[in-house]
This record gives C-alpha cells, sequence and structure tokens, in this order.
C-alpha cells in the first residue's frame, strides 16, 4: 500500500478553487517533487497533508489513515516544513527544538533534539537566538523541527529556499539519507535542477490541476533537441544539418546558431559536419525545463 | 493531555518581551502606591478613634485596608490583562508558527487551554508580588487568612477572565494593537457597568465584573458569584476554541 494516497482531492475558497480532483500515490521510501508556478496548488496541497488545512471534497491517506478522521495520528507520522519555517525569534535554537520535540511527542525529547541539531548541522548556533540567525540557518532550524519525532513522511515546502548552493547540497545530501532509511519525501521547489537531483518521480501542478506526473527520465525523454552554436555556418548548413539520419527538423537563427530535432541521439553525427564551421557549443536543449514549461503554458491567456 | 509543554513556552516567552516586564513593573508600581497610602490611612483612622470605643469595634483590617486595596488592585489587573492576552495568538499568526502548533499531534482544544494557562501563570507571579506587602504586616496585626484568601481567589478570577476575553480578541487578528484595544474596551466596560447602574439588581449590573467581586474581598465566596466568572471564561474559551480549529479552513 502506498504512503501517500489522495484521492480527488479538491478545496474551494469561496468561489476560487486552490486545487481540483488531485489524485497520486507515492510510495514508501520514494521522493517525489511537486512542480508549479506561483498559486498552482503546491502549497495548499502540502498542507492539506500536513494536516493544518482542510479540505472541500476528495481524500487524503497517510500510513492508510484519513487526515481527516485521524488527524492526531497522521500528523504524528508526517514532519512538514511550511513555506514561511515556523519559528519563535525569541528562544534559543535549542530551546525552540525541545519545545517542538515535546509538543510533538518525540520519544526521548532531549536526544531527539542533540540528534537533528547534528544531522541539520546546528552545533555551532545551538545556543544562539534565533533572531539573530541568517536565513539559510532560519531555514535549517526549520528542517530540524520537521525531523524531531522521526517522522515517516517528510512534506518539505520549498526546503532550499534561501540556501547558498553548498547548504542546498547538504539538505539534498540529507534528504537521499532520510529517503534511504524509508522515510517517505513529498518536496516543492521552484529549482528545477534539485528536482532532475533528487526526484525521482515529479507531479508537476498547473492552476490546481496535476498535467503531469512520471518519472523524471520519462518525462525529459522522447525526442531530442540539440542546440548547436558554429562560428563560420555555410550558405547550406541546414541542408547538411537536415542529411543526418534522423534528423527531422532544422531551425537557423542568428549569430549561427541551429536548433536540430530528432528522433535519436545524434549530437556526434552533427558535431562532425559542424567541426567544419567552427563549432563553438553544442548541447542537448530538452530538459525538465521544456517539459513544465510546455506543461503549465497557459493555452488561452486571460 | 499535551498542554504543558506549549503553556511553558507561553509563560516564558512573556518574560522575554518588554511588554512582559514593563506590565510587571506598573503592576507592582500602581498598587504598591495604592497599598502603601492604605496602609498609612488606616494608621491615621486608628489612631482617630482611640477615644471612640464604639468606632474602634467597627474597624477591622478585612473591611476597611483589605477590601478597597483588593477593589482598586483588581482595577488595574483589569487594565493590564489585556497587555497580556493581546499577543497569544496574534503573535502566532504573525510569526507564522500556528502552521507548527496546527500540525502538530496536538488538538486546537489543548492549545487554547495551554495559551491560556501560560498567561495565566503571568497573573499568579503578579498576584504573588502584590502578596509582599500583607506579608510584611502578618507578625504585627491579626490576619484574616480565609477573607485575605478569598480576595485573592476574586483577583484571579477577574485575571483569568480578563485573558480568557482577550485571548479571543487575539485570536481574531494578526495586529496586537488592534487585540489590544478591544481587550482593554471590554475590560473597561465590564468595569463600568457595575458602577454607572444606580440599580444594583439592573441586568447592566449582573453583568459588569466588579459586582461580582466585591464580596469576595470582604471574604464571601457565594456560588452565583463563582457561577459567573466560571460561566463568562467557559464563553471566551469555547469561542476562542471555535475561532482557532476555523483556521483549518482558511
Amino acid at each position: 500500500m502506498p504512503t501517500i494516497q489522495v484521492e480527488n482531492l479538491t478545496k474551494r475558497y469561496g468561489a476560487t478553487t486552490a486545487i481540483q480532483d488531485l489524485a497520486f500515490s507515492v510510495d514508501k521510501g520514494e521522493i517525489v517533487g511537486f512542480l508549479g508556478p506561483n498559486g498552482a496548488g503546491k502549497s495548499t496541497t502540502m498542507r492539506i497533508l500536513a494536516g493544518s488545512l482542510g479540505a472541500t471534497e476528495g481524500r487524503a491517506l497517510v500510513g492508510g489513515i484519513d487526515v481527516f478522521d485521524d488527524p492526531r495520528k497522521v500528523k504524528q507520522m508526517v514532519g512538514y516544513l511550511p513555506e514561511t519555517p515556523p519559528l519563535y525569534t525569541d528562544m534559543t535554537v535549542r530551546s525552540y527544538l525541545r519545545f517542538c520535540a515535546r509538543v510533538k511527542h518525540a520519544s526521548e525529547p532531549r536526544k531527539a533534539v542533540e540528534r537533528v541539531i547534528e544531522q541539520v548541522g546546528l552545533s555551532e548556533v545551538a545556543h544562539r537566538l534565533i533572531d539573530h540567525l541568517s536565513k539559510g540557518f532560519r531555514q535549517r532550524v526549520g528542517i530540524a523541527q520537521a525531523l524531531v519525532h522521526e517522522p515517516k513522511v517528510l512534506i518539505l515546502d520549498e526546503p532550499a529556499s534561501g540556501l547558498d548552493p553548498a547548504q542546498r547540497v547538504e539538505i539534498r545530501e540529507l534528504v537521499k539519507e532520510l529517503s534511504a532509511g524509508e522515510v517517505t519525501v513529498v518536496l516543492s521547489t521552484h529549482v528545477l535542477p534539485e528536482v532532475e537531483a533528487i526526484c525521482k518521480r515529479v507531479i508537476i501542478i498547473h492552476q490546481g490541476r496535476i498535467v503531469a506526473q512520471d518519472l523524471v527520465e520519462n518525462l525529459e525523454g522522447g525526442g531530442h533537441s540539440i542546440r548547436v552554436h558554429v562560428a563560420r555556418p555555410v550558405d547550406d548548413a541546414e541542408a547538411k544539418l537536415g542529411a543526418i539520419g534522423g534528423v527531422t527538423a532544422v531551425a537557423r537563427s542568428d549569430g549561427g546558431v541551429f536548433a536540430v530535432e530528432a528522433s535519436a541521439d545524434v549530437r556526434e553525427q552533427v558535431a562532425r559536419v559542424a567541426v567544419d564551421w567552427g563549432l563553438l557549443e553544442l548541447g542537448s536543449t530538452r530538459g525538465l525545463e521544456d517539459v513544465f514549461l510546455k506543461l503549465t503554458a497557459d493555452e488561452e491567456p486571460a | 493531555m499535551n498542554i504543558w509543554p506549549i503553556a511553558g513556552r507561553e509563560f516564558r516567552s512573556i518574560f522575554n518581551t518588554t511588554i512582559g516586564w514593563l506590565v510587571l513593573a506598573g503592576f507592582l508600581l500602581i498598587t504598591g502606591v495604592f497599598w502603601a497610602s492604605m496602609v498609612s490611612y488606616y494608621a491615621v483612622q486608628s489612631t482617630d478613634v482611640v477615644s471612640n470605643p464604639y468606632a474602634a469595634s467597627q474597624m477591622n483590617l478585612t473591611d476597611y485596608l483589605f477590601s478597597p486595596f483588593f477593589g482598586n488592585t483588581a482595577i488595574v489587573l483589569m487594565m493590564v490583562c489585556p497587555a497580556i492576552s493581546m499577543r497569544l495568538f496574534s503573535e502566532e499568526t504573525k510569526q507564522h508558527t500556528m502552521e507548527l502548533l496546527l500540525t502538530s499531534p496536538v488538538s486546537t482544544l489543548e492549545i487554547v487551554l495551554g495559551k491560556f494557562l501560560g498567561g495565566l501563570g503571568f497573573v499568579v507571579v503578579l498576584l504573588l508580588a502584590t502578596m509582599a506587602g500583607p506579608l510584611f504586616l502578618a507578625p504585627f496585626v491579626h490576619l484574616d487568612y480565609g477573607a485575605v484568601g478569598a480576595g485573592y481567589l476574586g483577583l484571579l478570577l477577574v485575571g483569568a477572565s480578563i485573558l480568557a476575553m482577550g485571548m479571543l480578541f487575539s485570536s481574531l487578528t494578526s495586529n496586537q494593537i488592534v487585540a489590544l484595544v478591544w481587550a482593554f474596551v471590554g475590560a473597561l466596560a465590564l468595569w463600568v457597568l457595575s458602577w454607572v447602574s444606580q440599580n444594583p439588581d439592573s441586568v447592566f449590573s449582573e453583568i459588569g465584573m466588579v459586582t461580582h467581586v466585591q464580596d469576595m474581598f470582604t471574604g464571601l465566596v457565594h456560588v452565583s458569584n463563582l457561577v459567573y466568572f466560571v460561566a463568562f471564561m467557559a464563553f471566551f474559551l469555547f469561542a476562542t476554541w471555535q475561532r482557532v480549529e476555523s483556521f483549518r479552513w482558511s
């Protein structure tokens, strides 16, 4: 049975619909990324799963328990980091985490606090007031708060926001580690490389609906787009590129840049041809970003 | 019940604020001045009645010192409690920490009771601090401990009631000042209603809070007065509970 199961989940605020008919499931130990433009309904969905928001329709089950039937049990299983880390800024990091551990019924609160301080890398600031911490450290305290009661499910809303690249890698490693320990992770992010680096599967939400959910490699796959930049394009360059086996379309733009569409990976053949024209750059352009932009583009601008 | 971590955090956090210390200092200063002037007035009066045995027999500490002292302290308490209650929920909404409590395995009622008890702890500190005066007097006079106890019970009930009312206002806004003003106006109304109506049996007088605590300040604890305070607190705690419950739907 999947750890998280969501069935036709709908949330309306008066006349506006935040999310509509969401359905997805997440297996134990999986890392799933939520993608979507601002206001797509990612945070709403995560808040419902974490139990701080009720749904208008539908069901959400965590560990087989309905979030609305037995919220207390679900909350005991879930660690949640909201978009804005919920910090009492007048407390020190350690006393804040002790409070969290107690209120979340961590077994052996004191030990649990020292464990997460170590895990998230807060030892050097543990005695300081949260108010005096940098944004990156505050974000980490927020993550520590979500981990303190050893949850089976981790819901992280933009966990990488405010962190520098090195800290991002640390958090990424931490999430991977937790997932290896069979913690199920759902995270949302704006940073697409982030998703490619840690998530096996992504759910793309747009205007409150799921527009795609698949493994990252499946979303990225299907067709190859190659971008070639050369210094001295010849006049019949387009025809020459088009003659390569597997190439379906070639488009030329200013400054010697060509966009090549192909049914197979033809980078090697393209490179061989283009090297005579002074090859400057060659790369594959099809990535999650393209898929994301295509799926979340508004068909009819409002 | 999981209310103690919440109550403990709330109580400690009041001492992290300037408001907390200002309230403590202001309250002790004002009640201290009251106490000092009343004790000296009582001393003057007792020398005056030395020549009049009847008047002397009528004078006692409960009616001539403690009752007016408690009465004045109650008013000051009613005016400072809104400053304690204003941050109970406004602060949580503003700092986004409500999300932490709402996603922790605690019920909404536990959150409300925890915060209430945390604030009440501070009221208890205020009241304990005012006991310095009576304690200092104790070795020299015959104190009616029952009457003094009843008076402090009355003060505690007044403080708890204003706190419960202020907590509701605090849950309605993320702006502490708005919460403060509403609670202050409410407290003022509850005070004024007691003396503005000439007829002691009128409805207004019955709603007023001071009406119900006066007897306790002279050492009399009536069940009807206790019922008033319990009902008052229950109403506002229930309303706050429902309000916080509604956070899940917004």
